[in-house]
C-alpha cells in the first residue's frame, strides 16, 4: 500500500509495542493477532530498528499480507493484514 | 501442515547465553515451532529451584567482568529475563523442556520437583538424539 494509504488506514487493532526491544514486537504482534478475525488488518508500533525487518519476514512465513512501514518521528508504524 | 521443529541442546549455565537461548526460544514460539530443549549439564544448575533467574548465582559466559553493565542494560530495555522468555514461548507454542537425568545428579537434583515448573521430565541423551535426528533445525547453547 501507499504511504497514503497507509495512513488513512483504521486498523482493527494497534499493538502498542514501542517499549519493549527485539523480540518483544514480534512477540507483541504474535500475541495480538490470535485476537483478531481472518482479513482484519494490525498496527504494530515499534521503536526497535529490527521489527521492521522481523514482522514482514513473520508475516511471509505466517501466510499474513504484510501491507507496509511508516517511519514516524523515533517509531515505526508497520501494518499487515491477516490471512 | 506439520509444524517445524527446533532441537535445542542447552549447556550453558551463564545468564548471557541463557538470555540469547531466550531470544531464539521467542522467534521459534513467533513462528509456531515444535520445540524440544534438552537441558544438559551446566544448565541443569541454572534450572534449579534455588537458582532460576536469580542474575546473582549465575555468571556470565563472556565479559564476566562486565556482567552489571549487562544486566542493568537489558533491564533498562525492558527485556525480560531468561526464566520470562522460555516461560512466555511456552505459553504460545509447544514447548517441552527436558532434563538430563546426569545433568540433574551432578547438581543434586533427582527428581522432576527439584526444578523450576518450567521442565516437563527427565530423560535420558537417547531421547536428544532422536529428537535432534527429526528436527529441522539444530542449536547446541
Amino acid at each position: 500500500m501507499t504511504p497514503e494509504e497507509l495512513q488513512s488506514l483504521n486498523a482493527s487493532k494497534i499493538v502498542d509495542a514501542r517499549g519493549t526491544a527485539c523480540p518483544g514486537p514480534l512477540l507483541e504482534a504474535k500475541k495480538a493477532i490470535g485476537t483478531i478475525n481472518s482479513g482484519d488488518t494490525m498496527e504494530v508500533l515499534s521503536a526497535d530498528e529490527g521489527t521492521k525487518v522481523d514482522i514482514p519476514k513473520w508475516c511471509t512465513k505466517q501466510g499474513h499480507e504484510y501491507l507496509g512501514t511508516l517511519n514516524e518521528s523515533g517509531y515505526y508504524r508497520i501494518f499487515l493484514k491477516k490471512k | 501442515m506439520e509444524p517445524k521443529k527446533l532441537c535445542l541442546a542447552l549447556y550453558t549455565g551463564s545468564v548471557d547465553k541463557l538470555t540469547a537461548a531466550g531470544i531464539i526460544l521467542s522467534g521459534a514460539a513467533a513462528n509456531d515451532m515444535q520445540v524440544d530443549i534438552y537441558v544438559l549439564l551446566q544448565a541443569a544448575r541454572a534450572f534449579r529451584k534455588d537458582i532460576g533467574d536469580d542474575a546473582n548465582k549465575l555468571n556470565m559466559a563472556e565479559n564476566p567482568d562486565l556482567k552489571k553493565e549487562f544486566l542493568e542494560s537489558l533491564k533498562n530495555l525492558n527485556v525480560k529475563t531468561w526464566v520470562e522468555f522460555f516461560r512466555e514461548a511456552k505459553a504460545i507454542t509447544n514447548v517441552k523442556i527436558h532434563v538430563c537425568g546426569l545433568a540433574g545428579k551432578v547438581w543434586g537434583g533427582e527428581k522432576l520437583d527439584d526444578f523450576i515448573d518450567l521442565a516437563d521430565d527427565i530423560c535420558g541423551i537417547g531421547a536428544y538424539i532422536q529428537s535432534a535426528e527429526e528436527a529441522d533445525i539444530n542449536l547446541f547453547i
